[in-house]
């Protein structure tokens, strides 16, 4: 696997030899992208968090894992962690930041101690003043998302902030701010060193109603059949989720997997995790467990996504126990709408998309429930 | 953005989710009394403390049992038939979600996916991951805690 390649320090002392532009102009010509979901350029990033006038400025690892069904993250942290250091402290010089973060998920709280020994050891083989410090996360998936991390970084409560400012100019106390999801900065190690590194090269983490299910490396534009083979179902698969919030479709072997194709389908790829169902399910359950991670998830602060999720989780959970009919649809569409067009940050902007999705794809699981009654 | 006087200390300053995890880890929950030290110490009002720690689902303002089970109810596990391990550990501990058995051995919550969904359906017992669980597998994991709490007793 690509992302399994070791840099040993050959990365950042080149990343010292080409300077700060040239690391910069680097990752921009690989063409490497945000691997959290949002794929912005990274290079792009770095470039502005580079360019802002500032006294201090620092680079967050996100490893604040949260969308379910994804686990790429963690394989990484588990089979590549002094790459991805490497990757921080290649971004640290890249940008001129001397204080890093690693923002690790409570959930892996049993990653720690093991982390912490080896962030120790990078830091003396690499013979820096950079300092990188673990922040333990404490269940918030919210706090993946950029702005709300930099708040619960800075000892407040979680919550998303609207941007402008954007914390690349304008992030921890006020200073630029890079922040870079663990795959991003182990790839960005990788992409420095290797001149055969691939930038269509993906991790997908693979879940659900399969036999083999676990992180995989496939190009962007890969056949469904294919990750279907490597998947093992044991019985015939119905639906594919992209994680909670990229949307639900029927399996569809022929499709090549790119953002443009799942586009049509109203899905979206996110961080190319797939959790598999298969014909043993009614969608309208797996909507459902979806709808029930967004009401725990919302951290409050905008109304249509605080009382919103609730009020789909409801309407599913009538639906779901034959109360429910043929009228809630159009209902529960405009709800999933409404929230995406008012709602301040990333969640609620997409957690409506399984409602949506599901409805448009699979309105017969919906019927099954309807003529329960 | 808050500016950076608050958890300043011999010049380091401290991140706030560390200090509360390492106050939690050694007193088991963070009481008011804890509150108020960590308060006072990093000049944080405490009013602004507790809305911190309420945001988060893993500080916990109450005492909690000797053991804390989180259980995955998020996609990859409910395929997995999360569901009915859920249902299989509230009618074991005879608690609900959010409580904690009257002999103080087991807190049980439900989380949202703990990245172990390549080997669901999973749980974090005591912050750690047990996986690949059945009805089985739990009843021993839960028939050993209890044993083990009993021979301390003894
Ligand atoms: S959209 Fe939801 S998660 Fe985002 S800020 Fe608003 S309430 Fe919070
Ligand atoms: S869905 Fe349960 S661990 Fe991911």
């Amino acid at each position: 696997m690509q992302i399994l390649r070791k840099t040993n320090l050959k990365a950042l002392a080149k990343a010292h030899a080409l300077g700060q532009e040239g690391v910069i102009a680097l990752i921009e010509r690989k063409g490497l992208e945000g691997r959290g979901g949002a794929a912005f350029p990274t290079g792009k990033k770095w470039r502005t968090c580079h360019d802002t006038q500032a006294d201090e400025r620092f680079v967050v690892c996100n490893a604040d894992e949260g969308e379910p069904g994804t686990f790429k993250d963690k394989f990484i942290i588990l089979n590549n962690p002094k790459t991805m250091i490497e990757g921080i402290l290649i971004a640290a010089y890249a940008i001129g930041a001397k204080r890093c973060f690693i923002y690790l998920r409570g959930e892996y709280e049993f990653l720690r101690p093991k982390l912490q020994r080896q962030v120790k050891s990078m830091l003396k083989r690499a013979k820096t003043d950079v300092t990188i410090e673990i922040v333990r996360g404490a269940g918030a998936y919210i706090c993946g998302e950029s702005t709300a991390l930099l708040q619960s970084l800075q000892g407040n409560r979680g919550t998303a902030m609207s941007k402008p400012p954007n914390p690349t100019r304008n992030g921890l106390w006020g200073k630029p701010t890079m922040i870079n999801n663990v795959e991003t900065l182990t790839c960005a190690a990788q992409a420095v060193l290797f001149d055969n590194w691939k930038p269509e090269v993906r991790l997908f983490s693979l879940s659900g109603n399969i036999q083999n299910p676990g992180v995989y490396e496939f190009p962007i534009g890969v056949k469904m059949s294919k990750v279907i083979k490597a998947a093992n179902p044991k019985r015939k698969l119905k639906a594919v989720s992209f994680g909670c919030f990229g949307g639900i479709m029927p399996v569809d072997e022929n499709m090549a997997i790119t953002p443009e194709t799942l586009m049509m389908e109203k899905c979206h790829h996110g961080a190319y995790s797939i959790i598999f169902a298969d014909e043993t399910n009614n969608v309208v359950d797996l909507s459902l467990s979806i709808a029930k991670f967004y009401t725990y998830e919302s951290c409050g602060k905008c109304t249509p996504c605080r009382e919103g999720t609730v009020r789909m989780l409801n309407l599913l959970r009538k639906i779901h126990s034959g109360e429910g009919s043929r009228e809630d649809l159009p209902i529960l569409c405009e709800l999933a709408n409404h929230i995406q067009e008012t709602a301040l940050c990333g969640l609620g902007q997409t957690c409506g998309n399984h409602v949506l999705t599901s409805i448009l794809h699979f309105p017969q699981d919906y019927e099954a429930y309807f003529s329960k009654k | 953005m808050s500016e950076r006087t608050n958890l300043m200390e011999g010049g380091k300053d401290e991140i706030l989710l560390n200090v509360l995890h390492r106050a939690q880890e050694k007193h088991g929950y963070l009481s008011e009394s804890v509150l108020k030290k960590i308060s006072s110490k990093y000049s944080i009002p405490i009013a602004k403390l507790y809305g911190v720690v309420k945001f988060y689902t893993m500080f916990h303002t109450e005492p909690q049992g000797k053991n804390i089970i989180e259980i995955c109810g998020s996609p990859s596990c409910v395929l997995n038939n999360g569901i009915s391990l859920e249902q299989f550990l509230k009618s074991e501990l005879k608690i609900k979600i959010g409580e904690t058995t009257q002999d103080k051995l087991f807190s049980l919550y439900k989380t949202s996916c703990i990245g172990c969904c390549d080997e669901a359906p999973a749980m974090l017992l005591n912050r750690k991951p047990c996986t690949r669980l059945t009805i089985d597998s739990l009843k021993a994991t839960i028939e050993n805690l209890r044993k083990e709490a009993g021979e301390k007793k003894e």
